[in-house]
């Protein structure tokens, strides 16, 4: 992909003092009518073929066919999605440099270590499910099993879950404070949390549904149950917490944002912008192989700013049951 | 499975672009894995979208060659200027480089060659035959036995140290306190990051070794002058004859069983197969002191597992749908945009891309065998060209290539920290080796000794007894007994030293 050896150059050249011109270029702000003139940057914590990075490269095709521009997902690793956030803030708020925003970043701020008021959220795309699930030789047959088990004794069973206390384990926090079943989790790199739990050396994993699809259709990996609103249509025979009479519908979302002092004609703009894209067909095609098209409604940045708000809520209490927070 | 083969040949004989496109990504891929900073998974991941291009087996044929390729172009600028141009080649500049300073580039890069051809051919077969049984040896290793395997690597730091297992110790220790930079990977918590938000990352160990081998390398030659410059002066091309290479031959099997089985377990890869197979040729060597001077076995050992943890990792990718490598992982991002869905179905539902995989990746090393052979004593030739030109480029490769890892600036600044370090080191006499093998082994020591203790609720004799884990920790614990018991028996003074380390050079 040129364009992204384009940004790689321009970055590297800018670290090494030479990029000048690049960096006068990128100060300069961006109005409606002109926008975009230029490659967006999008500012993300995940590693390169992971979930955020196909996201930004996915909504980035059908944007570069609708604008003739590109737009390019920058990651920056690690340490808990901040690395990232702290880079997209020392960024000037043109309009293009944003950011991909995840639960993670709403949980950072539960915890203490980001302002969520810096940032403006424009469009929160994609909206995952999430399920437990067991290996096909575990004697949990079923979601009631693990209950009845884990209500016997209460921390008993282990479950794998990526990220230290990341999304994952808020959503596990909450399943325990809503079922009294608790689980305990244990923070696992993704490749490992599946051959742990294959491998029959932990009891459970937790995980979103296009990740695990081809383990789940080979009967490799059973799903017990899913954290959603709805039964998945590829899943009719697995409950949804709801339905159990546990409120726990926490997804993984994905998401834009910008700097708050981003110029509202240009957030508008740029909201247009992702709306039309994640219409487009070949974004839609995208979207269902990675079985994301369940309940990926687009909200655009009032509707998006209120749903974080809600979330924040959500975390913050969770974080502090858990101890995480204070 | 014949079947299979043969209809999957027929398919690349009926598409001859296959053989160009395994030739290209196989230059590509040495050419990524020979500049600092560009890594295999950059190549992969730049690569993918020209995939769309191509059928499915086309674009998993142009994946499969850089990996093979960028394995071995590490090598490269680790033999010739200390500077490894992927982490996993780290482990090769502790012996191809002194061995480049002694006026045998052609020899070193030969044998790393060679060693990586032969690990790789021997990872693709096993590939080939072994992924049902592999795959389900992978199944068996959980917390408890990646963290026996990881300390058997930590412990033979004490065989690494050379003239003292005491420098040893200290240098890996150091290492692994390094290691704990970052945040805590179970709890979340922030630990010795002074504040700072971008060191949350941790204290990487591809910056690290990027400061440690090159740029400390760099101010070393710059410290000594211009006049010193033009030691290699009669740089020698020659290749390592079949003899020598053959002598190597223990060490050749050793690692690429080491460096497939290493390759096969999920989350630790290519660079972790180098240092543990290199700790391994150290602790059975009969000259173990010979290690770190430019010693064949010292290049024949790391090249070769890290080759074989190609075919390794490939395994739970097609057996399972898990990545067993972070290049891997990469590749699943691509297979998933073709529509191809990872997971143990994908040997039934696409047989003819599985085993199109296979012959390419077998291919692709044949080739690199005997077209590399040829090419090897040509970058040798880069040797000439004065050292204050190659220093000035080496230091800008290390920075932007840093850089263009992570986006992230604090990488560098870490990466020039390593540079001092590794002066010191130097200095002061600590073997390099051990530090890195703490800073590279220590979070997976740290990670799943304490999952593990979870999951057995802290029973530490249910953690320990399982058959792997006893049976490797007992290995541990032994040779680092006769580590200390070798140390107090032998008076250095006494020791004659031989005609390879009379002037020892330690990386």
């Amino acid at each position: 992909m040129p364009a992204s050896i384009t940004a790689r150059l321009q970055g590297t050249l800018a670290a090494a003092g030479l990029g000048i011109g690049v960096a006068i270029a990128s100060t300069m702000p961006a109005t409606a009518q002109t926008y975009p003139t230029r490659t967006v940057e999008v500012i993300h914590a995940f590693g390169p073929g992971g979930g955020a990075d196909r996201f930004i490269r996915a909504i980035g095709e059908s944007f570069q066919a609708a604008t003739g521009r590109s737009m390019i997902p920058i990651s920056i690793q690690g340490g808990g999605g901040l690395p990232a956030a702290v880079n997209f803030m020392q960024r000037p708020a043109t309009g293009y440099n944003l950011y991909s925003y995840s639960p993670d970043d709403v949980i950072n701020q539960a915890l203490g270590r980001l302002d969520l008021s810096d940032f403006r959220p424009v469009a929160r795309i994609q909206y995952d499910q999430a399920l437990l699930l067991v290996a096909a030789d575990s004697p949990y047959q079923s979601i009631e099993d693990v209950i009845e088990a884990a209500r016997a004794a209460p921390g008993d069973i282990k479950v794998a879950v990526t990220g230290a206390a990341g999304f994952d384990d808020a959503v596990i926090g909450v399943w325990n404070a809503e079922s009294g079943a608790e689980l305990t989790s244990i923070p696992f790199a993704a490749a490992e949390m599946v051959s742990n739990t294959l491998g029959g050396h932990i009891d459970m994993m937790f995980e979103e549904y296009g990740i695990v699809r081809g383990l789940i259709e080979a009967e490799d990996l059973r799903p017990l149950v899913v954290f959603s609103n709805e039964r998945l249509p590829v899943l009719p025979d697995v409950p949804t917490a709801q339905e159990l009479g546990y409120d726990v519908t926490l997804g993984r979302w994905r998401g834009i944002a910008v700097r708050r002092d981003t110029d509202d004609a240009v957030v508008q703009q740029l909201f247009e912008l992702l709306r039309a894209a994640s219409e487009t067909d070949n974004y839609r095609r995208v979207e269902e192989e990675s079985a994301l098209q369940y309940r990926s409604e687009i909200l655009g940045p009032d509707e998006f700013e209120a749903f974080i708000e809600q979330e924040l809520e959500t975390y913050t209490s969770v974080m502090r049951q858990m101890g995480y927070a204070n | 499975m014949l079947d299979a083969y043969l209809s999957a040949l027929g398919y690349m004989f009926g598409n001859p672009m296959t053989f160009v496109l395994i030739l290209f990504s196989l230059l590509w891929g040495i050419a990524f894995g020979a500049v600092p900073g560009l890594t295999g998974i950059v190549g992969v991941a730049l690569l993918i979208p020209f995939t769309f291009a191509f059928d499915p087996i086309e674009g998993m044929l142009l994946l499969g060659g850089v990996y093979v390729g960028a394995t071995f172009g590490g090598a490269i600028s680790a033999i010739l200027f200390n500077t490894p141009g992927s982490p996993e080649a780290a482990c090769t500049a502790l012996d191809g480089y002194p061995m480049a300073q002694k006026g045998q580039a052609g020899k070193a890069l030969g044998f790393a060659l060679a060693a990586s051809a032969i690990g790789g051919i021997v990872g693709t077969l096993a590939l080939m035959f072994l992924t049902p049984p592999l795959a389900k040896l992978a199944l068996t290793f959980g917390p408890s036995e990646y963290f026996a395997l990881a300390v058997l690597g930590i412990t033979a730091i004490a065989s690494i140290g050379g003239g003292s297992v005491l420098k040893g110790l200290i240098a890996g220790l150091l290492g692994l306190a390094v290691a704990t930079v970052g945040m805590d990977p179970l709890t979340g918590v922030a630990r010795y990051t002074f504040g700072n938000m971008l060191l949350l990352t941790g204290i990487g160990f591809v910056p690290a070794i990027i400061g440690i081998f090159a740029l400390s390398e760099v101010a070393h030659r710059y410290g000594q002058g211009m006049k010193k410059q033009e030691v290699i002066t009669n740089v020698s091309t020659d290749l390592p004859s079949i003899r020598e290479f053959i002598q190597t031959r223990i060490t050749l099997l050793r690692s690429s069983f080491i460096g497939t089985v290493i390759g096969v377990l999920p989350g630790v890869g290519a660079t972790t197969a180098a240092f543990i197979s290199y700790s391994e040729a150290v602790r059975w060597s009969r000259n173990p002191k010979k290690f770190g001077t430019g010693t064949p076995d010292g290049i024949a050992a790391p090249e070769c597992a890290n080759s074989a943890a190609v075919g390794g990792s490939m395994i739970p990718l097609l057996a399972l749908g898990i990545p067993g490598s972070a290049t891997t992982a990469v590749m699943i991002g691509g297979l998933t945009i073709h529509g191809i869905i990872p997971g143990p179905m994908l040997v039934q539902n696409n047989a003819d891309l599985v085993y199109s995989v296979f012959i390419g990746m077998m291919l692709a090393n044949v080739v690199m065998l005997f077209f590399g052979l040829r090419a090897a004593r040509y970058f040798a030739i880069i040797l000439r060209v004065p050292y204050p030109v190659v220093g000035a480029a080496i230091v800008v490769l290390c920075v932007s290539g840093v850089f263009a890892l992570n986006n992230n600036m604090v990488e560098v600044a870490v990466m020039l920290a390593f540079g001092a370090v590794g002066l010191l080191l130097k200095r002061v006499g600590f073997p390099v080796a051990a530090f890195i093998i703490g800073l590279v082994l220590g979070p997976i020591v740290e990670v799943s000794l304490r999952q593990g203790l979870i999951l057995t609720d802290y029973d530490l004799w249910a953690f320990a007894s399982r058959p792997i884990t006893l049976t490797l920790l007992i290995i541990s614990f032994a040779s680092l007994l006769y580590g200390f018991w070798g140390q107090f028996r032998s008076t250095p003074p006494n020791d004659p030293p031989s005609d390879e380390n009379a002037e020892p050079v330690r990386a």
